[in-house]
């Protein structure tokens, strides 16, 4: 294959991508890829937050406040804010950043859209999967819908919200052999 | 002399003028008849699917001189006479094309002398294009083009990458992709454990499924 513009070649597509997995239920790899963007982000922006509130400290007192992992109200505030991260954007459109950059969607078991109260439970029941030592996920191997515990006891359903097949389109059109050309006007020397 | 011999004398004057005169009756005849009959009367009380199926139209069309047969015809008198619309409308299409190698016979028609003697922009004015589309399964015919290949050998695709260009999308869909083909693998490797066939990523929720149906 030959590059538009003289691009570099990305990886070829996989060949899953000549399907649209629109609105099938999302697998492992990807679910577990969300979280795991979702855990950056949320992370980042906490740490964020914390540094800001030292740097306001520091001005306003004159003494740093030293934040430490192992600080109660830290894990609290931490807590406190993954909970408020993935109940708001799951309530809102059923895709937090991480569910954005890997293209997966939380929806209702009958494929509605996720409410708030729903999102909160969903949010609440997330631990649980993790405390029995993980097998909460196996649902989303072994399961027909490929629902974890936590989905289950919210009635909800992970998707694919994006367009594999649409990717592969604007991938080949983008490093495939263009057309060829008619010879065109001669140009004028110089 | 020979008495049949002024008899035959007779019939070699008069016989030019009578076989002149035949030939004007016949004509005339002739247009009579064409002018009286309703083509489309006619065309509405046969059965052209029935005539179509008991026709082996490969052996027809190899038979004839298509390309002498439509020098002679006047196309566009034979078309003003004809409601192309109601023709249509009884004519199952999808059957007798299935039946025709278009291929084959596309390769014996000069195109460019049919299209000189037609008036096209008549034709088509003529017909109902709406009512014929809507007999069209545009699916099937959108299933049986090869749009990778389209994309990859067109300018078409240029225009696509034109008009979703952007490093952002580039790379959610590398991202998105990549792990799709993981998904894929992990749930065939699990599908491969489990002794279960594996036919792709199940769903959707039947509330999507009536979603994309409607």
């Amino acid at each position: 294959m030959t590059a538009r513009g003289g691009e570099a070649i990305p990886v070829k597509p996989p060949a899953a991508a000549r399907d649209s997995f629109q609105g099938h239920y999302a697998g492992f790899a990807s679910r577990f890829a969300a979280f795991v963007a979702d855990l950056v982000v949320l992370t980042g922006v906490f740490m964020l937050v914390l540094a800001a509130i030292n740097f306001a400290a520091s001005i306003l007192t004159g003494k740093s406040i030293d934040f430490n992992r192992s600080d109660t109200w830290v894990v609290i505030g931490y807590l406190a804010w993954g909970f408020v991260y993935f109940a708001h954007f799951w309530g809102l459109n059923g895709r937090t950043a991480g569910g954005a950059l890997f293209g997966v969607q939380v929806l209702t078991d009958d494929g509605g859209d996720v409410s708030g109260r729903r999102a909160i439970g969903r949010t609440l029941a997330f631990p649980l999967s993790f405390l029995i030592l993980g097998l909460g996920f196996l649902g989303i191997l072994l399961g027909d819908q490929r629902r974890a515990l936590h989905d289950v006891l919210a009635g909800t359903v992970v998707v694919y919200s994006w367009d594999a097949r649409a990717a592969r389109l604007r991938f080949l059109s983008r490093y495939s052999s263009p057309a060829p050309r008619l010879p065109g006007p001669p140009q004028p020397p110089g | 002399m020979d008495p049949l011999a002024r008899l035959r004398a007779v019939r070699e004057r008069l016989a030019p003028q009578m076989e002149a005169t035949a030939q004007a009756i016949a004509e005339r005849v002739i247009t009579l008849v064409v002018d009286a009959v309703d083509l489309n009367a006619v065309l509405a009380r046969v059965d052209l699917n029935a005539v179509l199926r008991r026709v082996n139209v490969e052996e027809e069309i190899d038979r004839i001189q298509i390309n002498e047969v439509l020098a002679r015809v006047d196309l566009n008198a034979l078309l003003a006479q004809v409601d192309l619309n109601a023709v249509l409308r009884q004519v199952d299409l999808e059957e007798p094309i299935d039946r025709v190698d278009l291929n084959g016979l596309l390769d014996r028609v000069d195109v460019n002398q049919i299209v000189q003697q037609v008036d096209v922009n008549e034709m088509i004015a003529k017909v109902d294009l709406d009512a014929v589309l809507d007999r069209v399964d545009m699916n099937a015919i959108a299933q049986r083009i090869d749009v990778e290949a389209l994309v990859e050998h067109t300018d078409l695709g240029a225009v696509i990458a034109r008009s979703s260009s952007g490093i952002a999308s580039d790379m959610f869909d590398a991202v998105r992709t990549r792990t799709v083909g993981i998904d894929e693998a992990i749930a065939r490797w699990v599908a491969r454990l489990r002794r279960r066939p594996y036919t792709g990523p199940p769903g959707p929720p039947a509330g999507l499924r009536a979603v994309a149906r409607s």
